[in-house]
C-alpha cells in the first residue's frame, strides 16, 4: 500500500489538550478530514500522552503512558498509523518509539507496567505516528488541495508557526532531513506547503521554530510572555496578518500571553492566530464557525469576513 | 579550560579604599582597586555522580564545553545569567557554591530542546537542567519551583484518572503555589473566551469541570505507575544520600 493510501484513514489520537483549550483544533482537524474524505477513527480509551511533565517527574512514566495508546491502536483496534494533532502527542508518541527501540531499560519498564496494567506491550515498530500535517501534505498533496479549494486565502499573508516539538529533538524524527519531499527539521515547511496550496501568502518568518514558553506559561508567567511577544512581533514585522498554528499549547500560550503583554507590559501587537485546520476547512468552504473560530480567544471573524471568507 | 574567570569578578571580591595611604603616598579612590584572592575550598566531588543518577542527567560526562547549548537557548537570551555550559562545567568540576548562586534560575529552562538539537556530544543538556534543578530541590538547596509544583499537580491526576482537565489542573497549581487565580489578565482572557460562544460549548466546559474526564478501567495501571513512582524515589534518595542529609540535619538540631 502506498503512503497515500495508507494515510487515507488512520487513528485518531486528540489528546487532552484537544478536549478543552484546544477544542477548535479538534472540531477543525475533524472537519477538514470530512472535507477532503480521509477517515480518522478515534484510539479507543486513550489516556494522557504523558505531557511534558510527567517526562519532568520521570521520564519512563512518559514512555509507557505513551507506548499504551500505540498498544491499543495496533492491538485492539488493528492499526497501523495514528495520527496526532498536537506537538505534544506526537512528539510524545514519537520519543516513545525511538525509546523502545534504542533502550532496553525503556522496554523492559514499560512491559512491565503494561502487563500490571493488564494490557499488551506495545513492541516498536506497530504503529507509524504522524502529525495532522504529515497526514494531510501525504494523503491529499498540495496538487489535491489545490483542486479542492473554493474560498481561495488568496489576501491573506500567513508566517507559519511550527514551535519546538515539531522538530525537536531531531533522533526521534528519523524521517525528517531526508532530502527532497521530506520535512526539514531546521527550516519546516509541510505547514507552508500546504497553506499555499490553498493561495495564501506566507510571509518570510524567521522564529518558525522559536519556543513561546507553552511548558512554564503558568508556572514562570513573565518568560512565556516575553517570548509570545517575540513571536508576535516578529510576524508582524514580516508583514503577517494571520499566525497559522499546529499545537495548542502553541495556540493557547500565543492566546494568553498576547492579552497578557497587553494587559501586564502595555504591548499590544494586533495579530490574528489560527490554527491551520481552521484555515484549511474555509479555504475548502466550510463556514468559521464549523472550524471554530469562534471558539478561539482571539477574535478574527471580522478579518476573516473582510478576506471573503467564513 | 573555559574562560569564566570575568564572572567571577563580582563586587564583593573588589576592595577599593576610600582612605589609604601607603609609604607616605596617598593611594585613596578607585584606581587603588584590587581584586581579592578567591579559593575554592569546598569541592562536591559526588556532585556529578549524584546529578547523573536523576532522570536527564545520564550523560553529563560527555561534555566536552563547546558552549553550543549556551549559543542556542532560548533562555540565554532573555538573562544572559542563564549558562548551562558554565553549569554543566561547575557540577563536572564540583563547584557547588558557584552553581548555588544560580540555583534560583536553573529550574527556568522551558524544555524547547534548542541545545539538545545543537549539542554534538548527545549531552541532553534539557535533562541536565532537570536533573540539576530536580537536584537542587531534594538537596534542599532550594523550595520547590512552581513548574515544579506544576508536574506534580499535573502528574498526580494522570495517575489518579489517565488525563488531564486544564481547568482543574490551573486550579490546584493556583492554589498549591498560593497565587490568585482572579489575575487581571486571567479576566481579560475569560471575557474574551466567553464572547461569542454558544451554549452547547458553555455546557460542554461547565461539565467537564464537574465530571472530569478520564480513561476507563485504569486502576490497574494507575497503581502500577504509582509503584514504580515510589520505587524511583526510593533509589534516589539512596543515589542522593538523602537519609544521611537528614541524619546529619538531626543532629544538627539536637546539638
Amino acid at each position: 500500500m502506498t503512503t497515500k493510501d495508507k494515510y487515507k484513514k488512520v487513528a485518531y489520537y486528540p489528546g487532552c489538550a484537544l478536549e478543552g483549550s484546544g477544542h477548535s483544533y479538534n472540531r477543525s482537524t475533524k472537519a477538514v478530514g470530512k472535507a477532503l474524505g480521509l477517515e480518522l477513527v478515534e484510539v479507543k480509551n486513550w489516556n494522557c500522552c504523558g505531557a511534558m511533565e510527567v517526562k519532568n517527574i520521570d521520564p519512563k512514566i512518559q514512555t509507557y503512558l505513551s507506548s499504551r495508546v500505540m498498544s491499543t491502536a495496533a492491538n485492539e483496534m488493528d492499526m497501523d498509523v495514528v495520527m496526532a494533532p498536537c506537538n505534544g502527542c506526537y512528539h510524545n508518541l514519537k520519543k516513545a518509539e525511538y525509546d523502545l527501540a534504542n533502550d532496553q531499560e525503556s522496554a523492559e519498564v514499560v512491559d512491565r507496567l503494561s502487563k500490571k496494567a493488564g494490557h499488551k506491550t506495545y513492541e516498536s515498530g506497530q504503529v507509524e505516528t504522524i502529525h495532522a500535517l504529515d497526514w494531510i501534505k501525504e494523503s491529499i498533496g498540495e496538487q489535491g488541495l489545490a483542486e479542492r479549494v473554493k474560498n481561495s486565502l488568496s489576501g491573506i499573508k500567513v508566517a507559519n508557526y511550527y514551535g519546538c516539538m515539531y522538530t525537536r529533538p531531531r533522533h526521534i524524527f528519523p524521517e525528517k532531513d531526508q532530502g527532497p519531499g521530506s520535512e526539514s527539521t531546521s527550516k519546516p515547511h509541510f505547514m507552508d506547503d500546504l497553506l499555499a496550496a490553498a493561495g495564501a501568502e506566507n510571509v518570510d518568518f524567521p522564529l518558525k521554530t522559536a519556543c513561546c514558553g507553552g511548558a512554564h506559561t503558568l508556572s514562570d508567567s513573565d518568560t512565556s510572555t516575553k517570548l509570545v511577544l517575540n513571536i508576535l512581533k516578529a510576524a508582524k514585522l514580516s508583514g503577517a496578518d494571520v499566525i497559522a498554528t499546529e499545537c495548542p499549547t502553541c495556540h493557547s500560550g500565543l492566546e494568553m500571553h498576547q492579552i497578557r503583554a497587553e494587559k501586564t507590559l502595555g504591548e499590544k501587537v494586533d495579530i490574528k492566530i489560527l490554527y491551520f485546520t481552521q484555515l484549511l476547512g474555509m479555504a475548502l468552504g466550510l463556514k468559521a464557525k464549523k472550524v471554530g473560530v469562534h471558539e478561539n480567544i482571539n477574535d478574527s471573524m471580522k478579518f476573516l469576513k473582510e478576506k471573503g471568507l467564513g | 579550560m573555559p574562560i569564566h574567570e570575568k564572572s567571577l569578578i563580582r563586587p564583593e571580591n573588589l576592595t577599593t579604599h576610600e582612605e589609604l595611604v601607603l609609604d607616605g603616598v596617598d593611594v585613596s579612590g578607585h584606581w587603588s582597586t584590587f581584586i581579592e584572592t578567591r579559593v575554592v575550598k569546598d569541592y562536591n566531588e559526588d556532585m556529578q555522580d549524584e546529578i547523573a543518577a536523576l532522570p536527564g542527567g545520564e550523560h553529563i560526562h560527555r561534555c566536552w564545553q563547546c558552549g553550543s547549548c549556551t549559543n542556542a537557548c532560548t533562555v540565554n537570551a532573555l538573562n544572559p545569567d542563564f549558562n548551562p555550559r558554565y553549569w554543566i562545567y561547575l557540577i563536572r568540576m564540583g563547584y557547588e557554591s558557584e552553581l548555588l548562586r544560580d540555583k534560583d534560575i536553573i529550574w527556568q529552562c522551558v524544555s524547547c530542546n534548542k541545545c539538545t538539537y545543537a549539542c554534538p556530544r548527545d549531552v541532553f543538556p534539557e535533562g541536565v537542567m532537570k536533573a540539576t534543578a530536580h537536584w537542587l530541590e531534594k538537596k534542599g538547596h532550594t523550595e520547590k519551583s512552581p513548574s515544579t509544583h506544576f508536574d506534580e499537580v499535573f502528574t498526580e491526576q494522570i495517575v489518579s484518572t489517565g488525563k488531564i482537565e486544564e481547568s482543574r489542573t490551573m486550579r490546584r497549581f493556583f492554589s498549591r503555589t498560593g497565587q490568585a487565580l482572579a489575575q487581571p489578565w486571567m479576566i481579560e482572557m475569560v471575557k474574551r473566551m466567553l464572547r461569542g460562544l454558544p451554549v452547547g460549548m458553555l455546557t460542554r466546559m461547565g461539565l467537564a469541570t464537574l465530571i472530569a474526564p478520564k480513561t476507563n478501567d485504569w486502576s490497574k495501571a494507575s497503581a502500577a505507575i504509582q509503584e514504580y513512582i515510589d520505587e524511583q524515589h526510593d533509589k534516589q534518595v539512596q543515589a542522593l544520600s538523602l537519609a544521611e542529609l537528614v541524619e546529619t540535619a538531626k543532629q544538627d538540631v539536637a546539638a
